[in-house]
């Protein structure tokens, strides 16, 4: 019950500050990314086996499981298991079936088709799942209900699964002597046996299992001739089909071999020779139905062509049909099928083309309408679904990931939809500002430095230039009228970005660890403006995790893979060499000396200048055993409105405010035990230190410092003598002095030291540190502060909760440290507003920033300033892609969506007729009341006009 | 020979790890078929916590759990649910007998309290144990927006004040046209003498002389009161 009352009570607390529902979803975006998608795991499938319209499953490298609406490329469901995540990741789905089967790591799971619940899981111990099917049919019969799995482990066990509860049907493992180096490769099934493949040594060993009973039925070697030495040599190894496929190419790349699985007799092609081949792939339908018919394409340096082959299942014989002429871009091929027909899709960035498996002849052929987001990329790999009518490709649709790791949708030639992909790996970012602005501060910028006469023909030949935005200018303005009286003018400003009058829009270049690099317009819905590659500017070198800084009109990308510096424009994402830019060096006014420290061998070390390499003006080694997890800086620009906190009765307790705050976090595995140590990074000297007990050091401990305050949160470890569980959030706040109306030592003294702050005035000159613990409901991963222009408006706290996948803005006065403990709050105390302190404090779901969105795996948050005081700008990236903007004390600078413009003009014209209706009334009474009172006091004078009146207000005003 | 000790050893860690099912009830706050499949449930005790996502059958399940004392949370979009106390341990199911089995108990707790504050239980059994997963209340993100309704409005004291004035002004005079003569007289009698409708000054001029400069500046009460009490009158006599 208790809880209850706290809950209650945390709630009344809470002010009212949340998301508007009209805001919802028009301030804020939410890219739910899977990453890219694997070939072997993406397909169309229906939900199930009623449904009309068919959604794209796919399993993505980093072993998301998502299903996408083909439609608007929306997402249906997602599931990112924690579990298993080493290993290869498998997706496969059966016909007609509304499961579909993942192995990921060691753990085979069913997942729901149409909304993503589990339906079984099934754990192995010890073994890593290699390879998946789903048994279509068994005696020639396809089972209409749950259909069952098999699955080959790495300890080289092969097990069937019950469709329905995921239990082990059957188990067969090979446990001869010899068969102890095999390295399991894959399995394969026709509807009489299921065939275990195995690399033994440099042969192939085949091994038949009944699907009934898991005995076996026979096994072969086949041998090949020392072509294949890993798993990565075999080129396709047959699933499901009629008459599963083996396929190798030898070493010298010049013969392509392809075995019936079941058979001994090996076909050899030769490889078309021309130009230096990159990759040879093997596409054919997994489908039990249709003819076996299967492409082989070649990826060369300079363009791709591919042959076609058809099987004949009953003489066990492999002939070439055609092949496809070489064309000289890149490109790729996708198979589908429809009843017993096989068709391939030939994908360039040019054009679709579709043929049928049985002959060459082009049966549809669609341009590819260009799109900004395709520019200069080349498809990867993709799925099709082809509609075939009367012998010709009535419509293509094809889920395509190209080389810039977009994810798309081409219909008929049309992208329909984009989903940027690429994004769930991004690792760093950084705020820039629009080129607009950018090119305005600096115009103005170079009239400062120039003389009275030059600036101003300058200004003047600047107006005239912005003359030729005029006419659309004026024309836009019926549209911007309009649209701002009928509320749609969201929609509107979106593709206006001259008109971002109140500093929304800004870009965010992000970083990811496959080396591309993209910028995003916040303001626009995260809208994708640029993405490189990386690779392409550096060659050779590997970006893993990329450093950011952005100037005006470049950023700046740094790492340790990557020798010099990178300066790419921040407008169009073209590469700029060093002499393009007028580089700045950091300001450093004069008489002033920059220190900067890093984080060097366990130690925080700090330098005189940005060389790295010079001697250490200080280091700050953490006690015996300690290790430093983490720290965080109060950001460079961190701008305080007021340097006091006023108290109820008048008096001022004063912020204690250092620009060179750093909270180090050291944890001793050990003793449980975490420690925070303030530094001074100047000094490198220690301003306050703190050590809880009784924490879980493995999970992450996340700290932010800004203005005059820090706060961090821990786990409490179970094992440990804590009377309570779960996870805590601490709030600390420094002051001058605990006395209010007092500055401390440094108040009375004219001048002080920053390098060696103690020296002359000894501990006094530390903060005075007010701190509160509270309960919070979950683990936090990440925190940060939200930031204004001026910082009148009040901060926020932000914190990402990974297990619920959202993003909360603490209100600051909620985590407060002079919240007093076991009484109620004085009436002066009040006024402050504050509140008594509770120990828990339950995360309002008012509080949640991404409210309906789930906004999962965010790594890190970042804020910026608004052109509105009121207003923050956030972002969040990691996996998904979120941004937002939050007004922590209400958006008291701009008129909201509540603001009903067409009520006040009705408003001010309804006044308007009531001053034309009154003005004659009031020109009547003052020509006529002296006159007529005394007689309207006698007659009636509700009857000598209509008007009626109070007969106190008409008294004679001539006495 | 191999695949017996596997077996044995899978049964050996098989026999010091439980199994269970939380299970959402189908209750009158929520239908547990329309949650989210991102729906899960953690279990939280040392290092990273153990997540189960919802199944078919509205449950989340949890497999190879090792004794100890856990801090289960569902995490839901759409609801909020009581965080629950599961503890699982192996007890011995007869005492001397020495066949130990897995016990499972699960109790309401109170996050911020002692840990050993138990609320009611939720669960008990042996290994496949089910424990029910209770929804608090429905999360709702959005703040109302205050719009434009005639009843807020009409509760406004201004707008009630002028409609009352206005009640006065267009209803007084239909009043005074039904009385009778008799008490008309008597009520305009009553009229002269009372302060209003003497000749101390109407209201109106008295609004009219209000000294707003001195008011703003934030003259004391009493002074203001004095100097209003003072200026109306000579003002009128100027005037007159």
């Amino acid at each position: 019950m208790r809880f209850h009352a706290a809950a209650v009570l945390a709630v009344c607390l809470a002010p009212a500050f949340a998301i508007f529902e009209d805001d919802a979803y028009h301030i804020d975006f939410h890219h739910p990314l899977l990453g890219l998608p694997k070939h072997d795991g993406t397909f169309f499938q229906k939900p199930y086996a009623a449904s009309k319209a068919s959604l794209l499953y796919a399993l993505t490298d980093d072993h998301a499981i998502g299903v996408i609406n083909p439609k608007d490329g929306s997402l249906v469901w997602r599931q990112v298991p924690s579990l298993g995540r080493n290993g290869t990741g498998l997706l496969r789905a059966g016909e007609n079936q509304d499961t579909v089967i993942s192995a990921l790591g060691d753990h085979v799971t069913a997942w729901s088709g149409s909304d993503g619940r589990i339906v079984w899981e099934t754990g192995i111990d010890g073994a890593t799942v290699e390879d998946l099917e789903i048994l279509e049919q068994e005696d020639g019969i396809s089972n209409a209900e749950a259909k069952d799995a098999v699955i080959l482990l790495s300890n080289q066990s092969v097990k069937r699964l019950d469709g329905k509860t995921g239990r082990v049907k059957w188990a067969y493992q090979d446990t001869r002597q010899s068969c102890s180096g095999d390295t399991p490769f894959q399995i394969s099934t026709s509807p009489m046996a299921i065939f275990y493949i195995s690399l033994h040594k440099s042969k192939l060993r085949v091994t038949s299992l009944s699907p009934i009973t898991g005995k076996k039925l026979d096994q072969y070697t086949l041998s090949a001739e020392s072509d294949i030495h890993s798993p990565e040599n075999i080129l396709f190894a047959g699933a499901n089909t009629a008459a599963p496929l083996l396929a190798w190419i030898d070493k010298s790349n010049k013969v392509l071999k392809v075995n019936i699985i079941g058979t001994k007799s090996v076909s050899n092609f030769d490889i078309p020779a021309k130009g230096t081949l990159e990759r040879i792939t093997l596409r054919a339908s997994n489908r039990i139905n249709p003819l076996v018919h299967f492409l082989v394409e070649y990826q060369t340096t300079t363009g791709h062509s591919a042959e076609v082959y058809h099987v004949d299942p009953t003489k066990h014989t492999i002939i070439k049909a055609y092949s496809l002429p070489e064309l000289g871009s890149k490109g790729t091929f996708t198979t589908s099928t429809s009843d017993a027909n096989v068709y391939f899709t030939r994908i360039t960035a040019e054009e679709v083309t579709v043929v049928s498996s049985v002959s060459h002849e082009i049966l549809g052929r669609w341009p590819i309408k260009t799109s900004p987001a395709l520019a200069g990329a080349y498809p990867i790999h993709g799925v099709s679904e082809v509609v075939v009518k009367a012998g010709t490709a009535s419509a293509v649709r094809s889920a395509i990931l190209f080389s810039n790791g977009q994810w798309v949708l081409i219909r008929n030639g049309e992208v329909v939809w984009e989903r940027p992909e690429f994004l769930s790996s991004a690792i760093s970012a950084v705020w820039a500002e629009l080129p607009e602005e950018e090119t305005l501060a600096h115009e103005l910028e170079v009239e400062g430095h120039q003389n009275v006469l030059a600036a101003y023909v300058h200004r003047v030949k600047r107006h005239i230039r912005d003359l030729e935005y005029l006419p659309t200018w004026l024309q836009n303005i019926p549209n911007r009228i309009l649209g701002n009286l009928f509320g749609k003018s969201l929609d509107f400003t979106i593709e206006e970005i001259q008109h971002d009058t109140f500093g929304f829009h800004k870009m965010v270049i992000l970083a990811t660890t496959n080396g591309r690099l993209a910028a995003l317009d916040v303001g626009s819905k995260g809208k994708l403006l640029w993405n490189i590659n990386l690779g392409s500017y550096a060659p050779e070198t590997t970006t893993p995790k990329p450093f950011l800084k952005a100037f005006r009109g470049y950023v700046e990308v740094k790492d340790k893979g990557l020798e010099g510096t990178l300066y790419i424009n921040s407008t169009t994402g073209e590469i700029l060499s060093s002499q393009d830019i007028s580089h700045r060096s950091l300001a450093v006014p004069e008489g002033q000396k920059l220190i900067s420290f890093d984080l060097v061998d366990g130690e925080l070390k700090g330098y005189i200048g940005v060389e790295f390499g010079s001697e250490s003006v200080w280091t700050f080694t953490p006690p015996a055993g300690e290790k430093i997890v983490g720290y965080s800086v109060r950001p460079t620009k961190d701008p305080v409105a007021s340097i006091g906190k006023v108290l109820g009765d008048r008096r001022v307790l004063y912020k204690y405010l250092n620009p060179n705050l750093v909270l180090v976090t050291t944890a001793l595995e050990s003793a449980r035990t975490a420690s925070f140590y303030l530094l001074d990074s100047a000094s490198g000297e220690i301003l306050h230190a703190v050590s809880h007990t009784d924490v879980d050091v493995s999970r992450p401990i996340p700290s932010t410092i800004s203005e005059n305050w820090f706060s961090y949160s821990l786990t409490i470890d179970s094992t440990s003598t804590a009377p309570s569980r779960g996870y805590q959030l601490v709030v600390a706040e420094l002051f001058e002095s605990p006395i209010p109306d007092d500055r401390g030592p440094l108040g009375a003294s004219s001048n002080s030291s920053t390098v060696q702050p103690t020296v002359a005035n000894g501990d006094v000159a530390k903060p005075y540190v007010l701190s509160q613990t509270y309960h919070i409901p979950e683990e936090i991963s990440h925190m940060t502060v939200t930031r204004t222009k001026q910082g009148i408006t009040s901060r926020e706290l932000l914190v990402t909760l990974p297990f619920s996948n959202s993003i909360v803005g603490i209100p600051r006065h909620v985590i407060d440290p002079r919240r007093p403990i076991g009484r109620d709050p004085t009436s002066q105390e009040a006024s402050e507003g504050l509140t008594k302190y509770t120990p828990f404090i339950s995360f309002d779901p008012k509080w949640h920033l991404n409210h309906k969105y789930e906004v999962r795996g965010v790594k890190q948050v970042i804020t910026t300033e608004s052109g509105l005081e009121s207003t923050s700008l956030v972002f969040a990236y990691g996996f998904d892609i979120f941004g937002t903007r939050v007004a922590p004390s209400f958006a008291f600078d701009i008129l909201g969506k509540g603001f009903n413009k067409v009520q006040m003009l009705i408003t001010v014209a309804a006044l308007f007729a009531g001053v034309l209706f009154v003005a004659p009334l009031v020109i009547y009474f003052r020509n006529n009341i002296p006159y007529k009172t005394a007689r309207l006091r006698h007659a009636g004078w509700k009857k000598a006009n209509k008007f009626t009146l109070d007969n106190t207000i008409i008294e004679p005003v001539r006495g | 020979m191999r695949s017996s000790i596997f077996f044995l050893a899978s049964l050996a860690t098989l026999t010091s790890a439980a199994r269970f099912l939380i299970h959402i009830p189908s209750n009158p706050l929520v239908n547990p078929s329309i949650l989210p499949s991102s729906t899960h449930a953690t279990l939280q005790s040392h290092g990273p916590p153990i997540t189960a996502y919802l199944t078919r059958s509205n449950s989340f399940m949890f497999q190879n759990i090792s004794a100890g004392s856990y801090l289960a949370m569902i995490h839901c979009r759409d609801y909020s649910f009581e965080p629950l106390r599961i503890d699982v341990s192996v007890e011995e199911a007869l005492e001397g007998s020495g066949d130990k089995r897995e016990v499972i108990r699960a109790w309401q707790t109170f996050l911020g309290n002692e840990w050993d504050n138990k609320g009611e239980l939720r669960g008990e059994g042996g290994n496949g144990g089910v424990i029910e997963a209770r929804p608090i209340d429905a999360k709702y993100y959005y703040q109302e927006r205050q719009g434009f309704s005639p009843l807020s409005f009409l509760k406004n004291p201004m707008i009630l004040m002028a409609l009352f004035s206005m009640v006065l002004i267009f209803g007084m005079p239909y009043l005074m046209e039904n009385m009778d003569p008799e008490t008309r007289a008597e009520f305009e009698e009553m009229q002269k003498k009372s302060p209003l409708g003497g000749g101390t000054g109407n209201p109106a001029q008295q609004i009219q002389n209000f000294d707003l400069a001195s008011w703003m500046a934030g003259k004391t009460d009493t002074g203001s009161a004095r100097s209003r009490g003072q200026s109306p009158a000579p003002q009128t006599k100027k005037r007159g």
